[in-house]
């Protein structure tokens, strides 16, 4: 059933691998890495590349990659316990090895690997053959309760307190009259083969309506499960009722005692809940309280510790440095070895994530990158001297730098240059939404070219708005006058090609791009209409300018006091431009340019956004009014700003 | 000045004979101290610029290099997500050098030579020579970047230009690689002085390279020596020996 599985080193030596076809794998999974990993998109642990799907697990602490992969079509199920298994697995087996960094001795772990496979695989059938579907519907529903209720309680600390016991204690209200009053049981357990939007609509209401007689006066339990059990059917039957729902009380009524069996299933169930909860909910408080008293005296022990390694060191005479190496590792074993869980990072990246949407980072994108520097460190044991607090921010800090690093060159003035070369113009369109400084831009970078020799050619394709062809004008005059044509052997260095207001767009980019090859003019720039990303018929016509006039580049423009619009904006630009091409590999948007940089002081969040949705570069950066602020991008900058308290 | 050493080592004294506590915590605190300072100079200066960097684009065979060299075996590789770092003895030579694979994917490649560079004892730049034309643009840049960045050009650590993937039926020679690249790097001499400043005003790395008014050339560098070398870090196929004697070479000479 699989295909391929595969264990290397995240410096990408493989330890060990399995084959189950010939076929060559390595180009997916280099795609995997470049695409997933490289991207900081490790928060969803499968990906497709071609006809397979890979799913993949990172293992911290030994520095491990685990890579699955299988026919997209299969639908496996055991696959990520199977990934857990075999990792648990063979890191128990190596352990030794991996320590010391044995990336090259032998591992053959073959027989490990069939013998986990055929026991998941056996199990997985005999999951299927029960088919109880029903009941994984349920469990699946309770635990994602679970999570939901851990995370409230989270974020509400002891305030939430008094708020969490209530459902609590409604729970174990449900559980007693269950025990005792075998009827209301089955009202209950009957709802449980409803479908689960029924059975949630119908817990809640119960739940609301158990509360409340409990919390404002104290009956009998008898007499509240009678009230409830009536109020319930009074409520669905009063409510907009659908043919199953009244279907499922009915039956309920007809078979309370046959279903003791699922019964008792029931109430296992509901056992094993409330007592996660609970334990949940100790754990997450004396987490909170404890994080930072506790990894400061670690840190005083092991700084001790250290100290005393190296004077043994010392007296020991020739110990070098290789071997104080293997002291401190075996030292930081002994002490630390405090290994991150998620628990320990939740509340931290929680913080880090509202500190960066503070920054004006798109909340999903800070949740996407919150998630996978969760699954960056989970089960990384913890430097010598680091609190979790600062590990979580640094890698924070390298997983920004990484996405603001471009992942492909970009340099414009040498391709300029090889098209030159070639006798033919070089053409970069200019998109964006309106109003986000397409044009003040473009005259920058015009300016920008011309000062670097190169003939430039300004095609005014916004034939659309007011205005918009006098301002470029205005701005071809002031760069001539800049540069006039005496000091480059006579030639004017900027034209301005312009067809009036209203016609076509396309047609007229194209006509300049071939007046600029017959009079030698090195680089096209041509400035385009705003539109609003929603706007259907323009960006059509956008697509249909890129798709005539193949362009060499393809820059969007945005403005970086954008917070969650922007991933909106280049989504459906990108979008835009790849449903109206009718070619197989359309055209998209190739680089950013960020401007009004100047304005928004440290709130530099939409640089992540951008380059993370798209994950192309920031060739350009605004950063004011006049023809020489135009910057690059410093990723380091960016991101010690993004990153300052 | 004196006077007052003598008189506290009198205390000193006194105190150890009398077996004074406070004198004696004094005093081992001090040694331990003194130690510490001496360990850590011990190790900086040990560690200090051992490495020998394997930088090159992706897919160029740094990886398999790397276990070439440190593990003398073949080990099949993907795309590197971390560095590795291994030891390599020098044959017939009771030294070691640290050999360090860095990923050459773009968006590793500059935060992880910021963390190594200082490290560089000698460099070794892979380049995959079957696709050298395709992709001569980007290896230029990385070189570019690499030879001029300030660290390096105060270091002046070796450079070897491993021609690797000699095997291969396409693969371009050392001639024709290395005018390949010098035509480049002529290029991007112009491209980078004129590149835009960085956001705040010190980004941009705009040193250049080899002599004005002249083509560039690897020999203008001095002081920084570049060589060049073919070499298969691969073999003919996976059993047989690679051919990477000259890089050998080439380290024991570094060393």
């Amino acid at each position: 059933m699989l295909d391929f599985f595969t264990i290397f080193s995240k410096g990408g030596i493989v330890l060990w691998c399995f084959q189950g076809t010939s076929q060559i794998f390595t180009p997916s999974i280099n795609s995997l890495i470049k695409s997933v990993i490289l991207q900081e998109r490790t928060g969803n642990n499968s990906f497709n590349h071609e006809a397979l799907t890979l799913k993949y697990k990172l293992d911290n602490e030994f520095e491990l990659v685990f890579v699955v992969a299988y026919q997209k079509i299969l639908q496996l199920s055991y696959v990520d316990k199977f990934l857990t298994d075999i990792q648990l697995e063979f890191r128990n087996k190596y352990k030794d090895d991996l320590r010391q960094g044995k990336i090259c001795s032998n591992y053959s772990f073959d027989h490990d690997f069939q013998r986990i496979l055929r026991e998941r695989e056996a199990e997985s059938k005999k999951e299927a053959q029960t088919a109880k579907t029903m009941r994984t519907f349920e469990q699946s529903q309770k635990s994602k309760k679970t999570v939901a209720s851990m995370i409230e309680n989270k974020k509400e600390e002891k305030a939430a307190k008094g708020k969490e016991n209530k459902p609590i204690k409604t729970n174990s209200q449900v559980k007693e009259p269950e025990k005792n009053n075998s009827t209301t049981a089955s009202v209950l357990t009957s709802n449980g083969e409803l479908d689960e939007e029924t059975i949630r609509k119908n817990r809640e209401k119960l739940f609301a309506k158990i509360v409340k007689p409990k919390v404002e006066s104290k009956p009998s339990p008898e007499a509240t499960t009678n009230k409830k059990k009536v109020k319930v059917a009074a409520k669905s039957s009063n409510a907009k009722i659908t043919t199953k729902d009244m279907a499922a009380l009915d039956f309920s009524r007809k078979n309370g005692a046959d279903m003791d069996s699922t019964q008792n299933q029931e109430i296992a169930d509901e056992k094993l809940m409330s007592s996660e909860e609970f334990a949940c909910v100790g754990q997450m408080r004396g987490g909170l309280r404890d994080i930072e008293p506790e990894s400061d005296s670690d840190d005083d022990v092991q700084e001790e510790e250290i100290i005393n390694t190296k004077t043994t060191d010392k007296r020991s005479g020739s110990t070098k440095k290789t071997r104080a190496g293997g002291m401190f590792s075996m030292f930081r074993n002994l002490v630390g070895s405090k290994t991150l869980t998620k628990e320990d990072m939740q509340s931290v990246l929680e913080k880090m994530k509202d500190h960066i949407i503070a920054k004006n980072v798109a909340a999903d994108i800070a949740q996407k990158l919150c998630d996978s520097v969760a699954t960056k460190l989970e089960g990384k044991v913890l430097g010598t001297f680091s609190s979790v607090t600062s590990t979580v921010k640094n890698t924070l800090n390298e997983s920004c730098v990484q996405i603001l690093s471009p992942r492909r060159r970009v340099d414009i003035l040498r391709d300029a240059m090889e098209a030159k070369q070639h006798n033919r113009p070089y053409n970069i369109v200019f998109c964006g939404v309106n109003g986000v400084g397409k044009s003040t831009n473009l005259a920058k970078i015009c300016f920008w070219l011309v000062e670097n020799g190169f003939r430039v050619l300004i095609a005014a394709c916004d034939t659309f708005r007011a205005g918009a062809v006098e301002q470029l004008r205005t701005h071809t005059r002031k760069l001539n006058v800049l540069h006039p044509a005496e000091k480059h052997n006579g030639q004017q260095m900027v034209q301005l090609y312009e067809k009036g207001y209203g016609k076509d767009a396309a047609g007229i980019a194209m006509e300049a791009i071939r007046y600029a090859q017959d009079t030698h003019i090195d680089i096209v720039l041509i400035d385009t209409a705003g539109r609003m990303q929603d706007n259907e018929p323009l960006m059509k016509a956008l697509a249909k300018l890129i798709n005539v006039n193949n362009p060499d580049l393809v820059l969007f423009v945005g403005e970086a006091l954008v917070g969650n619009e922007a991933v909106d904006q280049l989504t459906k630009f990108n979008q835009a431009l790849a449903d109206n091409s009718n070619m197989t590999n359309p055209r998209l948007i190739d680089g950013i340019i960020l401007t009004k940089f100047d304005t928004i002081d440290d709130k530099v969040g939409a640089a992540i956004s951008m380059t993370y949705t798209t994950g192309q570069p920031i060739v350009f950066v605004g950063t004011g009014q006049t023809y020489t602020d135009l910057r690059n991008l410093n990723a380091k900058a960016v991101v010690h700003a993004l990153l300052r308290a | 000045m004196e006077n007052h050493v003598l008189v506290w080592m009198d205390v000193v004294r006194d105190g150890l004979k009398r077996g004074d506590v406070t004198i004696i915590g004094f005093l081992s605190a001090l040694i331990v101290v003194l130690i510490t300072i001496v360990f850590f100079a011990f190790m900086r200066r040990g560690n200090k610029r051992r490495g020998i960097l394997i930088l090159g684009t992706c897919d160029a065979g740094k990886t398999l290099l790397f276990s070439r060299l440190v593990n003398k075996v073949y080990k099949r590789s993907y795309t590197s997500i971390a560095p590795n770092t291994g030891d390599y003895s020098i044959p017939n030579k009771n030294k070691t050098l640290r050999i360090i694979d860095l990923p050459g994917h773009e968006r590793l490649r500059l935060q992880n030579l910021s963390n190594y560079k200082e490290l560089a004892r000698a460099i070794i730049f892979v380049v995959d020579s079957s696709t050298i034309q395709k992709e001569v643009k980007e290896v230029a840049e990385y070189l570019y970047t690499l030879l001029s960045d300030s660290a390096i050009s105060t270091n002046c650590p070796p450079f070897l230009i491993a021609c690797n993937k000699q095997d291969l039926t396409l693969a371009k020679g050392l001639k024709v690689i290395q005018s390949q690249l010098e035509k480049e790097m002529n290029t991007l001499r112009v491209t980078r002085s004129a590149a835009l400043q960085g956001q705040d005003g010190a980004g941009n790395n705009n040193t250049f390279l080899g002599k004005r008014n002249k083509d560039f050339a690897f020999s203008d560098l001095k002081p920084l020596k570049v060589d060049f070398a073919e070499c298969s870090a691969q073999g003919n196929d996976e059993q047989s020996d690679p051919d990477i004697k000259c890089i050998e070479e080439w380290l024991l000479k570094v060393a």
